[in-house]
């Protein structure tokens, strides 16, 4: 049966995500990923540059540990559907990383 | 008896193909229980050359009756109008195709490119091509607009890339019957019993559309297509989900996005890269949204499906 909860490995890494973000790391949450031209050149970069890079991952997606609204559309991490909500974790093949509700990334989709 | 000619235009075969696999009833039934009689079809006829001519001319002059005409593939108008592209029997098969629609008591469209010009007619579209009474939404085709064949019908439509042999099967059946001034047709003159519900009626993913799981790769068995790879179940009008294909399976059922192709506008977004496969979004937003849903609504209801899902909604449920 696959994870549903999240894991100790999870919440270790969920707060080693935490601690980065809250330190400073720079992301690229501008521009916000508004076409889907822009998605896939997003992706293709996760794909490229950030596979086993944490940072990078964190910095190409554009993660944010608050949410962000653009166009008068909050995008939580909570509402994205890449997001499994009982396990805290995006599971945009990309990404594969766990996440708290209220944080966002640039390539958010409903 | 009911005499059926078939003929193909701009085609790739692939709705014979179906057509041969039909189960209820089959290609064999036709024949023997409902007493059609095929003339010729590309793949069953054994007349050759000018054999075939004076069959078509027969059909034409009246000799021969033609209850059922049916035809697969595009009417290719290239070059420059001539349709000498695709020529047939000594001379271009758009102008035969216009004489026997004209001496036919019904015609039927099979597939996506004889009732709306489907892949071929994709922009650029070298062919010229288009389908009998449809160019993509725009009424017209081939025929025009006001085409009607002597049973006083339109062109009866039956999408798909290709259409389920079961539903070409079933509305021959229909005409060949006596029955065909009871089908009903909707605005782009496909039968309504097959094409009101859509492809996502009976989909087995449902429970993970209404959470808003996702798919997120080829052939998962868990969450919905429609989120990330491009599914158009939720707005494409057919019954994959309903009649089954093979009698077992659907697109979606092994793990396939629909890709819509029973609407006029397939293949969508001319193919352009990145567009197959992959839900189009403005902003994290589908571009296409189910039928009848607006865009405030949809996320409102999606965030609170999202919300209230629960753990088995995460969790490949299909346990073999």
């Amino acid at each position: 049966m696959p994870q549903t909860g999240s894991t100790p490995g999870d919440d270790a890494l969920r707060k080693t995500i935490a601690e980065k973000l809250a330190g400073g790391l720079q992301t690229e949450a501008f521009p916000r990923a508004e076409t889907s031209e822009m998605v896939n050149e997003i992706v293709g970069r996760l794909r490229a540059e950030a596979v086993g890079d944490l940072d990078k991952k964190l910095i190409i997606g554009g993660f944010t540990d608050h949410t962000i609204e653009i166009d008068d559309i909050e995008q939580p991490c909570e509402t994205c559907m890449y997001y499994l909500v009982h396990r805290k974790f995006c599971e945009l093949p990309e990404l594969m990383l766990p996440v708290e509700p209220e944080w966002s990334c640039r390539l958010w989709r409903i | 008896m009911a005499n059926l000619l078939w003929l193909q235009g701009g085609a790739c075969s692939g709705n014979t193909m179906s057509f041969l696999n039909a189960e209820e009833p089959s290609a064999c039934d036709l024949v023997t229980d409902f007493g059609i009689n095929v003339l010729w079809q590309p793949s069953l006829g054994l007349e050759l050359g000018d054999n075939v001519k004076s069959i078509l001319e027969k059909c034409i002059s009246g000799e021969i009756q033609l209850d059922i005409f049916v035809f697969e593939g595009t009417v290719i108008n290239a070059p420059d109008g001539t349709g000498e592209w695709n020529r047939f029997c000594g001379e271009p098969m758009k102008n035969w195709v216009k004489k026997l629609c004209d001496a036919a008591q019904y015609v039927v469209a099979i597939g996506d490119c004889a009732t709306w010009g489907g892949i071929p007619a994709t922009a650029p579209n070298p062919s010229d091509s288009e389908g009998l009474q449809f160019l993509k939404r725009a009424k017209g085709g081939a025929l025009g607009e006001n085409f009607v064949s002597k049973s006083g019908l339109p062109v009866i439509n039956i999408p798909g890339c290709p259409a389920h042999p079961d539903w070409v099967t079933q509305i021959l059946v229909a005409v060949a019957s006596g029955r065909g001034g009871d089908l009903t047709l909707d605005e782009f003159q496909r039968p309504k019993t097959f094409f009101s519900s859509f492809t996502q009626t009976g989909c087995t993913r449902n429970m993970h559309f209404a959470y808003k799981v996702s798919t997120t790769a080829f052939g998962q068995r868990k969450g919905c297509l429609f989120y990330d790879l491009g599914c158009r179940g939720p707005m494409t009008h057919s019954p994959c989900n309903r009649i089954l294909w093979n009698r077992q399976s659907s697109k979606t059922r092994a793990g396939m996005p629909c890709l819509g192709c029973t609407e006029p506008e397939f293949p969508f977004f001319d193919l352009a890269p990145g567009t197959v496969f992959k839900t189009q979004t403005v902003m994290g937003v589908p571009k296409d949204l189910p039928t009848g849903v607006d865009k405030k609504g949809y996320m409102k209801l999606t965030a609170a499906a999202k919300n209230a899902s629960p753990a088995w909604a995460e969790e490949d449920i299909f346990v073999v």
